[in-house]
């Protein structure tokens, strides 16, 4: 059974994270996900939404929506977050690899934490870019544990 | 929800405490309260965590300022992190920077 659990528009900005996290916690929570798979999820999105205000529109001196909405389909609930920015795909930024994660803070770079995080938390993404409209999707099984972080080692090139 | 700051300087000892949520949008709110509590110096940073619901990057990468201006003659100490936020700070390795305590160093 496909059910749409929630869906809304919001400014391109910093302000609206916390908006933008309610609305991914309460449709994650009502599809039945336990609460460390909520946690991730929302961070995950969470993470692209920054990447998206900063990266897809303020870089390029650039407003515009981001629409996020929550569905579910089966054991699987889904999160699609979709913008207006200039072509902009989070996951090819560079991530840190093991050894910059072993460094101690004061030699570390600030990049490629966020989508890191991002990739751990969720079982599938994906992007495409589809006219004008940039599309990040991840996907979550109900049935599966929270913490497989199989998503970006596929996703990454 | 939002981020309340509350600091408190003892001795040699800065205290940041956090209660809500760490983002992109609340994490120079972070920064600035460690640049303020560290002005005199201090030789440990001790951060109050247990009210911190929720940690994006935007928080690691404030920690990471913190540790590259205080210089590795200051401790900083995480004290009693929820779940979600120790399980971020091992994934990404700060646990090997930080003192992760339950309770505030005395």
């Amino acid at each position: 059974m496909t059910r749409a659990m929630a869906a809304s528009r919001f400014d391109a900005t910093l302000d609206a994270l916390p908006a933008i996290r309610d609305l991914v916690r309460n449709g994650a929570t009502a599809a039945g996900l336990d609460p460390a798979t909520v946690y991730h999820l929302v961070l995950a999105v969470d993470e692209f939404a920054t990447n998206i205000v900063l990266h897809g529109y303020a870089e390029n001196g650039l407003t515009g929506p981001i629409d996020v909405s929550v569905g579910q389909h089966d054991d699987v609930v889904r999160v699609v977050i979709e913008d207006d920015a200039v072509p902009f795909d989070p996951s090819a930024r560079p991530l840190p690899d093991d050894a910059d994660l072993h460094k101690p803070l004061q030699e570390r770079s600030v990049g490629g934490l966020g989508i890191l995080l991002a990739f751990e938390g969720v079982h599938e993404h994906s992007y495409s870019r589809t006219g004008d409209r940039n599309r990040n999707e991840f996907r979550v099984s109900r049935a599966a544990p929270s913490q497989t972080g199989a998503a970006g080692r596929h996703a990454l090139r | 929800m939002s981020l309340e700051i509350a600091s408190a300087v003892t001795g040699s000892t800065a205290t940041i405490t956090l209660v809500g949520e760490l983002d992109a949008a609340s994490a120079p709110a972070f920064r600035e309260a460690i640049e303020k509590a560290t002005t005199g110096a201090p030789n440990r940073l001790v951060l109050e965590l247990g009210g911190l619901s929720f940690m994006a990057s935007a928080g690691l990468r404030v920690l990471i300022f913190a540790k590259q201006k205080l210089g590795t003659g200051v401790s900083l100490y995480v004290v009693a992190p929820q779940a979600p936020v120790l399980d971020t700070l091992e994934k990404t390795g700060f646990v090997q920077s930080v003192y992760v305590v339950a309770s505030a160093p005395t």
